[in-house]
């Protein structure tokens, strides 16, 4: 699935991630791995989507944790329970 | 207004002396909101060898400790009125935005206040304050509290 990508909402998701994995701005990309690159571990990987949530306003199941696993898979998983591809 | 006393606080939560840093439970609102209070004594073993001329505040790290262990009665504790059932090991994953703006010494009782924000499964957040004498201590703009089974450890 493609989603076109709006780049606010693609800046909002990527603030939370930063301030959650706690580094710069520069240091993250569309496709950078939050476990591999970024030396996220389960819990934060569970911030990043409570935050997400509380944003939103929106509920989305754990069983997508694993598929969010960069800031585009992510946007895909939100688009997707915030409905953005409307 | 319910009062969890120190033996009931030993069957919600799995620390033990010393390190469990929470004494009484004085209010209780499930699923929302918890006031604890904590007593500091001069025999907590922080304390031990500490020399006269040295600081006796009582250390931040386990005030926000005592903190999340509030956290902690609160999570499972209602969890267990709504008749849910959490295993593995509690965890303390993580604590946000927490400031510091006084201290507390020997004698003094830190009370808690801790609102539960969210349960995401085996995953708690929430936010609290630790006062004393109705002077704010120590802030905590957000806490992470997990269950984890033994094999995920």
């Amino acid at each position: 699935m493609t989603t076109a990508i709006n780049q606010a909402k693609m800046d909002e998701l990527r603030d939370i991630a930063v301030e959650v994995l706690e580094i710069e701005d520069d240091e993250i990309t569309p496709t950078s791995m939050f476990i591999e690159d970024h030396d996220a571990d389960s819990l934060r990987a569970i911030e990043i989507l409570a935050r997400i949530e509380k944003k939103y306003k929106i509920d989305i199941p754990q069983a997508e944790l694993p598929n969010m696993v960069n800031l585009s898979a992510v946007y895909e998983v939100v688009a997707k329970y915030a409905g953005w591809q409307d | 207004m319910t009062t969890i006393q120190h033996a009931d606080i030993k069957r919600i939560l799995p620390h033990r002396h010393p390190i469990l840093q929470i004494d009484r439970v004085v209010e209780f609102e499930q699923d929302r909101r918890i006031v604890a209070t904590k007593a500091i004594s001069g025999s907590e073993p922080c304390y031990a060898g500490l020399d006269a001329d040295a600081d006796h505040a009582f250390p931040v790290s386990l005030m926000v400790e005592s903190l999340g262990q509030a956290g902690g009665v609160l999570w499972l504790h209602s969890a267990a009125l709504s008749g849910e059932q959490h295993t593995g090991t509690l965890i303390f994953g993580s604590a946000r935005d927490i400031v510091v703006t006084g201290a507390a010494y020997p004698g003094d009782v830190l009370r808690h206040v801790v609102e539960l924000e969210s349960v995401k499964g085996d995953n708690a957040f929430m936010r609290g304050e630790v006062r004393v004498d109705d002077r704010p201590v120590v802030t905590v703009g957000s806490m992470l509290a997990v269950l984890r089974a033994d094999e995920d450890l």
